[in-house]
């Protein structure tokens, strides 16, 4: 997996206009833009349901996945599994005798797993990309969006420290859980992970 | 209503052309984004082709006003579009902001004083994206 801000707006012409003004409150006005790569369709499926957001996303529709063994994230949990690693080649097989056959690849693709790489672009608002930081960074997100997550707070606080610095899971944010009976119990270790060096 | 243009994420052609490539090419956003920066000319052929009827395209970039306007023209405008944030910094002056695509659905709907200065401001910076504004502008 890899993430890279690519482009974002700055925050100084927005102060020097809007002296007085809190940086915080300028993020619903700034947009950010995000190269998303090598993440499963399963995670893909996690991040477009943040509706306040824009993607782009490689489409199977004309891009014939090729060598599917080699373009599929495999689970840390099912690392060299037989029954992940049969299916994958069965379905490659599969795909690929299809689309040999005449198949268009929108119909072909209709056998690949969750588990198929995809790239894409990503675009928020600063106001929407506090809210999926606050949920997609928490221990109980699932492990591929967070790790997802983490990457996009590396490069939003290598480029604007001052704006992130305080940006987090929601428990770092708010300064409690607001999971309720879901509480994972390890604030302290999040806040450990999460908070920014001095 | 006066309008001005504050800020606004670069490469917004550029990010349009990444956009459509990364949609029907193999190639990693981030290596499309690197080579079309070296390559200005081909960004322009690439965006000519562009048909905004599929308009998230348009979406990766971000455009941020100062306005300087009356409750009733500013209500006006949010009662047009869903896709622009705003925010009332005192009496008559507001941020707002939206990316191209709610700009430029925005002016071909409502040929408004609005849509003008917002179409006037964005090809005051990118030139290259008066196609998107046709008919609006002259």
């Amino acid at each position: 997996m890899r993430v890279r801000l690519l482009s974002y707006t700055p925050l100084e012409p927005l102060m020097e206009a809007l002296p007085g003004t809190r940086p915080r409150d300028l993020l619903p006005h700034m947009g950010y833009v995000f190269a998303v790569e090598g993440v499963s369709r399963a995670c893909s499926h996690q991040l477009v349901r943040h509706r306040v957001a824009s993607f782009s996303q490689q489409s199977q529709r004309y891009i014939t996945v090729k060598r599917l063994g080699e373009r599929v994230v495999e689970p840390p949990s099912m690392a060299g599994r037989r029954e992940f690693l049969d299916v994958v080649k069965a379905v490659q097989e599969a795909y690929e005798s299809l689309i040999a056959s005449g198949v268009s690849k929108e119909d072909a693709r209709f056998l690949l797993p969750n588990a198929t790489e995809t790239s894409l672009l990503m675009t928020m608002d600063g106001g929407s990309l506090l809210h999926f930081l606050g949920l997609r960074l928490c221990y109980r997100a699932q492990w591929e969006i967070r790790a997802l997550a983490k990457e996009a707070l590396r490069e939003l606080r290598k480029a604007q420290p001052t704006l992130f610095r305080e940006a987090g899971p929601y428990c770092l944010q708010l300064g409690y859980c607001p999971e309720g009976r879901f509480n994972c119990g390890r604030m302290k270790e999040a806040w450990e992970e999460y908070r920014a060096e001095p | 209503m006066r309008l001005k243009l504050l800020a606004h994420t670069p490469d917004v052609e550029t990010l349009i052309a990444v956009s459509m490539l990364t949609t029907t090419s193999g190639a990693k956003p981030s290596t499309l984004y690197q080579r079309l920066k070296a390559k200005p000319g081909k960004v322009s052929e690439v965006v000519g082709r562009a048909e905004t009827q599929h308009g998230n395209i348009l979406e990766h970039n971000r455009f941020t006003w100062l306005v300087e306007a009356s409750e009733p023209e500013v209500l006006a405008v949010l009662e047009n579009s869903r896709f622009i944030n705003t925010t009332r910094l005192g009496e008559g002056r507001w941020v707002l902001s939206c990316n191209l695509r709610a700009a430029v659905e925005y002016s071909k709907l409502h040929g408004d004083e609005f849509s003008r200065l917002v179409a006037e401001s964005i090809v005051g910076v990118e030139p290259g994206l008066r196609r998107f504004f046709k008919g609006v502008m002259g």
